[in-house]
Order: structure tokens, then sequence, then C-alpha cells
């Protein structure tokens, strides 16, 4: 239970980090933030609205991914590399479903694998940094529980 | 858990006027300004990264007309020169770098560069090995730019990646956290690993 705990709240925190790389972006703030909602095909007519039901599908994805980094660790202790890697996987995965198979289907792509370049370079990076981010926010709460529980 | 800014032996860092080598106590960050430190590295790390896609390849048509204003407003006598003279040596406009062939390797250059430092500081992976690279980049564009817009622009660029060499910023929330260890320990029998070491 500790580790899905754990697993759920490195998620939302790493999914924090995302939501604000789409608000410092061009234009206005958090500009990024419905991109998310593009996804699922959502589009919500009023920008602020959009915005923040973006931020907050962002998040809930960020926890349901954090839960899956839990549930693979089984409750056991987990080494550095392990856990970076597992992190690493979840963020490639993440990237593989929503920037590309989603965004190639909704947008009616010739392929669902079709990608170019600038789009992989805009994607990819940031998508893996979340996994790596779960796995290294992770890692730190073991290792303080760890401390304390001595 | 304490985190220091360097892997080698603690020095004295200060003595009383009277010289009796009274040493100031260690500086030691907490886990909390470690990992402000570690977001301060991402988002500075997402800073680079945003600017990569203004000026992608093959063209790197963007970076063009910033070469052009180097060219013009450097601060350094001789710099304005050397670029005139090198990288847009027979440039036919000073608008668009079409056939301005010399151009191309500097812009592939300074493109990569930028990508590595994005890398390194997002991913917390030789965050100081980025952090320099970041220091260098930005120092070429304060000698470069720095008069053609607000004097502090590209000064902060220089702080912020300054800040990032001196602090371990890696070994939280990044890459570091896994190899930094490694590399300590692999360096005590290996040059390369010791000095790889250097760089996390």
């Amino acid at each position: 239970m500790y580790t899905l705990r754990r697993g759920l709240l490195a998620g939302v925190c790493a999914s924090l980090v995302l939501a604000m790389f789409d608000f410092v972006t061009d234009g206005a703030p958090g500009n990024g933030l419905p991109a998310a909602l593009r996804w699922f095909g959502i589009t919500v007519a009023d920008p602020t609205i959009s915005r923040w039901v973006g931020f907050f599908l962002l998040i809930v994805l960020g926890g349901i991914f954090g839960l899956i980094f839990g549930a693979l660790q089984r409750g056991k202790l987990i080494t550095t590399g392990r856990a970076l890697l597992t992190g690493l996987a979840l963020g490639v995965l993440w990237w593989l479903i929503f920037e590309l198979l989603l965004m190639n289907i909704l947008n009616h792509a010739s392929s669902p694998f079709s990608l170019s370049f600038g789009r992989f370079l805009a994607s990819f990076p940031l998508d893996a940094l979340f996994g790596v981010l779960i796995g290294a926010i992770s890692i730190q709460w073991q290792v303080r529980h760890a401390a304390e529980a001595q | 858990m304490h985190i220091s800014s360097s892997a080698r032996k603690p020095k004295r860092v200060g003595a009383t006027a009277s010289g009796e080598g009274a040493v100031a106590p260690p500086i030691t960050l907490s886990e909390r300004s470690a990992t402000g430190l570690a977001l301060l590295r991402i988002f500075v790390g997402y800073l680079w990264f945003q600017q990569l896609f203004w000026k992608l390849p093959p063209t790197f048509a963007g970076l063009y007309g910033y070469v052009v204003r180097e060219s013009q407003h450097a601060i350094l006598p001789g710099y304005g020169t050397l670029l005139q003279h090198t990288f847009l040596d027979g440039c036919p406009s000073l608008s668009s770098p079409v056939g301005c062939t010399a151009f191309v390797p500097l812009a592939a250059c300074v493109w990569t560069a930028e990508l590595l430092v994005a890398i390194s500081l997002l991913f917390g992976l030789f965050t100081r090995f980025g952090a320099i690279l970041a220091t260098i980049l930005s120092v070429q564009l304060y000698v470069g730019l720095a008069y053609t817009e607000w004097i502090w622009t590209y000064g902060m660029l220089v702080l912020l990646a300054l800040v990032l060499v001196a602090v371990p910023a890696g070994r939280r929330l990044g890459i570091d956290l896994w190899l930094a260890p490694r590399l300590q320990a692999a360096g005590q029998r290996h040059r390369l690993a010791h000095i790889a070491s250097w760089f996390v």
C-alpha cells in the first residue's frame, strides 16, 4: 500500500512539473495545458476553462502512471537504477500512447506511428523526463522513509 | 542525507584574523534545498530546450539574424570582424542564410551544444558538464548580444549557469543520483571515471 501511495504522489508531482512546462509557453500563460484534452478529442470553447480542465486531466493521468509505477514495485524496496529505468519506461509509454498513437488517430494521420522530427523533439524528451522524475521522486522518498524508520 | 558540492575531501574554508586555524563550519544543503536546486536545474534546462525550436535543422534559419547582429554589436573588439570573415564570409544577404555555406557548420554546432545543455540539465545527466557548456554559450551570447537587448538578459543566463556549475544539482531528481556514487567508486581505480566524476 505504501509503494502505491508513494507512486501516486510521485506521479502527481512529476505531472505538476509537466504542467509548469505547459504554463511557461509562448503567448498566454498556460497555453500548453489544453494539449492534454486534445489527446482525447475534447475541446472546450472557453480558453480559461480549457486550461484548467487540461491541467486537472494532466494531474490525474500523472497520478495513474504513478500508481502503475507503485504497483510495479510490488511493495518491495527498489534500487535507484531500477526506479529510474522503470520510470523512464513509463515515460516512453506515456509518449507512445498520448503523443504518438492518440494524436495520430485523432488527427487522422496516414499511420498511427507517423512522426516528424520536430514533433518527436518537442514531445519525447519531456515525456521521458516525466518518467525519470517519477522514479527519482519515488526513490528519494524511499530513502527518506527508510531513514525515518531507523 | 547530506549533499556536498564536491566528492573530494572537504577543504578548510576559513581562518581567524590571528591565523589560529579556526575553520568555518562546512555548508550542508538540506534535502529541501537540494530538491529546490534540482527544480531550478530542470527549468533552466527547459529554458534551453524551448530555444531549440526556432532554429531547427537543416536550415537553422532563425539563428542567422542573431549571428548577423552579433557581428555588428559585439562588445569584444575584433569579435564582429572575426564572425564576418569566417562564418558569414561570402553570405549574399543579411536577412537570409541562403547561399551562406560557412554559416551551416556553425549553426549545427550551436544547435547541438544547446541540445546537449537541455538534455543534460533536464535529466540531471552529467549536470555540471551541461552547466559548463551553458556558461560558455551564455558568455558568447553576452559578448555578442548584451547591448542589443536588456543588458541583464544574457548576464542572468551566465549567472544561472554558474550556479549549476557550483552545485551538484543533478544528484536530486536526476540521473546523476545513480551515476555519482558509481563514478566516484570507479574513479579510485580508473582515471577516466575520476575525470567523469567531476562533471556530475
